[in-house]
């Protein structure tokens, strides 16, 4: 019987070895001098870069305004990319009358063509860079060339040329991503086309509608996510067609699109949204609720409130707690539902979004006083205990932990003792254990009396 | 008889070394030519895209806690203070013995609330929930310990209102606009991707200022070194070489995002899970391949997160068995996807890879040394060709840590001196020898410890971030 090695020998492998191991060597003896020639060679490039742009930077007024030659710098590769660079920063930044200069310097200095002659005759990553570039210098001129980016084989070049057209912000560069998308031509990702339309359509929403309104079935809910995002109060009686729609993303978007309608037509349309048969149209709806922030608004969200869904719950909540000068009714009438997890929803959110913190806060302001007690009395009674109870303990301003207690100590609530057992552990300092001690004295003896006044205030 | 034996199995193991290597150099070329893409795209603004967009989905970040007192405060600021349009910060104090939650209590002003807990995924007792009086997008939820990071990760994902939940490790640090990079893959194309990680590196070593990483250096100790390669190799080649291929099966536990609909449909993370990571994408796989969607499960290599790694050989060794025991888990729980069809070609490679090239490497390699030994005591040993194959492992392994090194340099170049350049190459040399030896026996403990069925989690001793027990080499 051969040797291992001898068989290997037989079977070709181990002659291999000897070639893979010179390979082998070969390439890290490669890679190791590409890796610090690499790091020499951009180290002095950047050194130079770093002139440069100081350069540039010291003579910028020059450039713009044209006393320098732009031959001077626009034959140098580095110092045209430099100007550029700075020149697209600037132009995001820049107010409205500088803008007009650097546009006049990206187009006198033949910036802008030499892009368009790159995004129009290249290929590949060349192509991606100029369609982005284009996009940036946010003139109208790169319409043309972006357009026939659209259609390129490349999904890169096809993503620069949307998001080239999506940052000029003017309707005419959304009409060819619209004509394709209607027509089910443009193949890319949706959320760069939403990006892309929002930005540009902002200004005129109703382009959008005309488009959504004769597109085919896979561009329609696309287009109303547009719309929903851009709507403008005139466009009232479209999203009311929109509304009945029997897409139910189409029905989603009309609802998120309703927060921005007049809050009286937006109610009423989005009250039928909360009943639909999809979770997510009433989360829509009860979300554009909220964010109208009407009181006429609160039935239909304590309705939402109630909602088999637990999101749509988590929302009417939280709509229902931006309305902070009506937060007693609204506990008040969350009571009345006496579903448990309604109740529960509407205390957390409460109680994470800062209102119970600012409830406890207004105690100690004069004015503000009375209708905070009552919100928290009827907080309280929907079950926020621990957390009054550790700000009446920690609260960092002592007249709100004073009027608290106060409070409190009023309110009869016959759960409030069993729940002060569990803050007074031994480790409690002297001072706050008395606190418990006095409130659980005042909420003894007095609980029947007290009880009538929490009656009488709900 | 034991002549033939020791033959066969050389053979074997000879072309299973084969077969290893060809597929870590093809998984090098795909990394490289993906990370030179992914570079060249994050030239193009495309965070800013991300930032701006109404369309940017928000996060609510999951934080499990177990004795972190250290850390915690540190960790909570720099998470707070991330570059995002909107998103949540749930702490899990998971049973912690140390001071972890009074020390979130003390510095975030936390109040306890009867704040709503559904515990839809099952878990331990949820023995309280706190929201800060300062910071309304924070809440830490005191549970009991169970033992496993998976159970305080389900607490916290049952108090995520936000349809993306990101799972960060309370020891490690994000860099401030880690989420909108992590989120790019997801907000470019939200009907497909389910899960995206970001890339893990080591802190150890570099400075710490006010909640993010100031000065980038490598840290001086041998083993945190040895790991640095480590992790570089893991995530710059293994991770994206397996996602240029869309089979990706592993998101890091110390930084990932999923879709929270989706995980709650699967239960959450695995209860009793070990590789909880690991386990979770493995079972999305299994899950949406099953119900034939259309999904990927993303690697961006540029978000980071800073995580501080063992400095001694106790606890390294400690987590790599652990990683392993986890990894032996998940493969046999979900055993039932390797050369299954259904699976497509997570069943039919990327699953097999994970059996041969992972879990029973290190019993294979053991099992190579010791025929090697044996041949060489029968004297079926030539000298010349084992120096060979020797020197050709040696080498390919350098290969590999050195491609990881150059797209380290050609992409993302966090370590800028020079020193710490010569650092990374030198440390590419010595890898080979005893680590990887020493290396390979945590890993056996760790099948070893599955086979026992010992499933529990050992804590890593930390000494906090930003805090080396080394000091970090001044500027210049």
């Amino acid at each position: 019987m051969p040797s291992v090695s001898r068989l290997l020998d037989l079977m070709g492998p181990a002659g291999l070895i000897v070639q893979a191991l010179l390979a082998s060597l070969a390439a890290v003896v490669g890679l190791l001098a590409f890796i610090l020639l690499r790091r020499g060679v951009r180290r002095l490039y950047f050194w130079r870069r770093d002139r440069r742009v100081l350069e540039a930077r010291a003579g910028w007024d020059a450039i713009v305004g044209g006393t320098v030659s732009p031959k001077t710098w626009v034959l140098s590769r580095m110092s045209r990319e430099i100007v550029e660079g700075i020149l697209l920063d600037r132009l995001e930044v820049a107010p409205p009358k500088e803008v007009e200069r650097l546009l006049e310097c990206l187009r006198f200095s033949g910036l802008l063509d030499a892009r368009v002659h790159e995004a129009r005759t290249c290929r590949g990553w060349r192509r991606h860079k100029a369609l982005l570039a284009l996009g940036r210098m946010c003139v109208p001129e790169a319409i043309p060339a972006l357009t026939e980016g659209l259609d390129d084989a490349n999904e890169e070049c096809r993503i620069a040329a949307t998001r080239g057209l999506g940052r000029l912000g003017l309707p005419r560069a959304a009409v060819p991503i619209l004509q394709r998308l209607s027509t089910g031509k443009l193949e890319v990702p949706s959320s760069l086309l939403l990006d892309a339309l929002i930005n540009n359509c902002r200004a005129t929403p109703a382009l959008v509608l005309t488009f959504l309104l004769k597109s085919v079935d896979t561009a329609r809910p696309l287009l109303a996510r547009v719309l929903g995002e851009i709507a403008t109060p005139d466009l009232d009686e479209d999203l009311l067609l929109l509304a009945s729609d029997e897409s139910s993303e189409v029905r989603a978007s009309a609802a998120r699109a309703l927060a921005c309608a007049k809050p009286g037509l937006a109610v009423s349309i989005l009250t039928g949204l909360v009943d639909d048969e999809e979770w997510f149209v009433r989360l829509r709806a009860v979300v554009a609720l909220g964010e109208l922030e009407d009181p006429r608004a609160i039935p239909v969200l304590l309705h939402g409130l109630c909602d088999r869904n637990r999101q749509v719950r988590i929302r009417s909540a939280c709509g229902l707690s931006r309305l902070k000068d009506h937060l007693e009714d609204i506990i008040c009438l969350a009571l009345k539902t006496q579903d448990a997890y309604a109740i529960q929803e509407l205390v957390s959110e409460l109680e994470r979004s800062g209102g119970i913190f600012e409830l406890v806060t207004a105690l100690g302001d004069s004015r503000r006083q009375a209708k905070a007690e009552a919100a928290l009395l009827a907080a309280l009674r929907g079950g926020c205990r621990r957390i009054l109870l550790d700000l009446v303990l920690n609260h960092e301003n002592w007249r709100a932990r004073g009027a608290l207690a106060r409070l409190l100590s009023r309110s009869g609530d016959s759960e409030l003792p069993k729940m002060m057992k569990l803050f007074d552990s031994p480790g409690l300092p002297l001072r706050k254990r008395r606190v418990l001690r006095w409130l659980e004295r005042q909420l003894a003896p007095t609980q029947s009396s007290v009880s009538q006044v929490v009656r009488v205030v709900a | 008889m034991i002549g033939p034996i020791v033959q066969w199995v050389n053979t074997l193991l000879f072309f299973y070394y084969l077969a290893c290597n060809l597929i870590y150099l093809r998984l090098l070329l795909a990394a490289i030519k993906a990370s030179v893409n992914q570079n060249r795209r994050q030239k193009t603004a495309w965070l800013d895209r991300v930032r701006r967009s109404p369309l940017t989905p928000p996060i609510s970040l999951l934080v499990p806690a177990h004795n972190e007192e250290r850390s915690i405060v540190e960790s909570v600021r720099s998470l707070l203070r991330l570059d995002y349009p909107e998103f949540e910060v749930i702490v899990t104090n998971d049973g912690s013995k140390d001071g972890t939650l009074a020390q979130l209590v003390e510095h975030f002003q936390l109040t306890q609330s009867d704040y709503l807990y559904l515990p839809q995924i099952e878990t331990k007792a949820v023995r309280g929930v706190y929201l800060s009086r300062t910071e309304r997008r924070l809440i830490v939820l005191d549970k009991e310990a169970a033992g496993a990071k998976s159970d305080a990760i389900n607490a916290a994902m049952n108090l995520a209102s936000k349809p993306y939940v990101c799972v960060v490790d309370a020891d490690s640090m994000l860099e401030r606009d880690g989420l909108l990079r992590i989120m790019a893959p997801v907000v470019n194309d939200p009907d497909r991707v389910v899960a995206a990680g970001g890339i893990v590196r080591v802190i150890n070593g570099s400075q710490v200022k006010n909640g993010s990483v100031g000065d980038v250096r490598l840290p001086w100790g041998f083993l945190e070194m040895m790991q640095v390669e480590e992790y570089l190799r893991a995530f710059l080649i293994g991770r994206e070489g397996w996602n240029a291929f869309n089979m990706l099966l592993i998101i890091s536990g110390a930084f990932g995002v999923f879709r929270t609909d989706l995980c709650r449909q699967l239960g959450g993370f695995r209860r009793g899970a070990i590789g909880e990571d690991l386990d979770l994408v493995v079972r999305m796989h299994r899950h949406l391949r099953e119900q034939n969607q259309k999904y990927r499960v993303h690697f961006v290599a540029d978000p980071v997160c800073w995580t501080e790694v063992p400095s001694t050989f106790k606890s390294l060794g400690n987590q790599r068995a652990r990683w392993h025991n986890g990894l032996a888990e998940c493969l046999w729980h979900n055993r039932c996807m390797l050369f299954n069809s259904r699976y497509g070609r997570i069943g039919w490679v990327a699953i097999p890879y994970m059996w041969l090239f992972e879990l029973i490497a290190p019993a294979l390699e053991f099992l190579g040394w010791v025929s090697i030994l044996v041949a060489a005591v029968l004297g079926l040993l030539s000298d010349r060709f084992f120096i060979q194959f020797l020197l050709f492992g040696y080498v390919f392994s350098t290969l590999i840590s050195m491609g990881s090194v150059l797209i380290e340099e050609m992409t993302y170049r966090r370590y800028n001196n020079w020193r710490d350049l010569g650092r990374l190459i030198c440390f590419c040399f010595l890898e080979h020898f005893p680590y990887r030896q020493i290396h390979m026996l945590w890993r056996l403990r760790g099948i070893w410890q599955y086979l026992k069925g010992k499933h529990t989690w050992t804590k890593i001793e930390r000494v906090g971030l930003g805090k080396s027990p080394k000091p970090s080499v001044a500027a210049g």
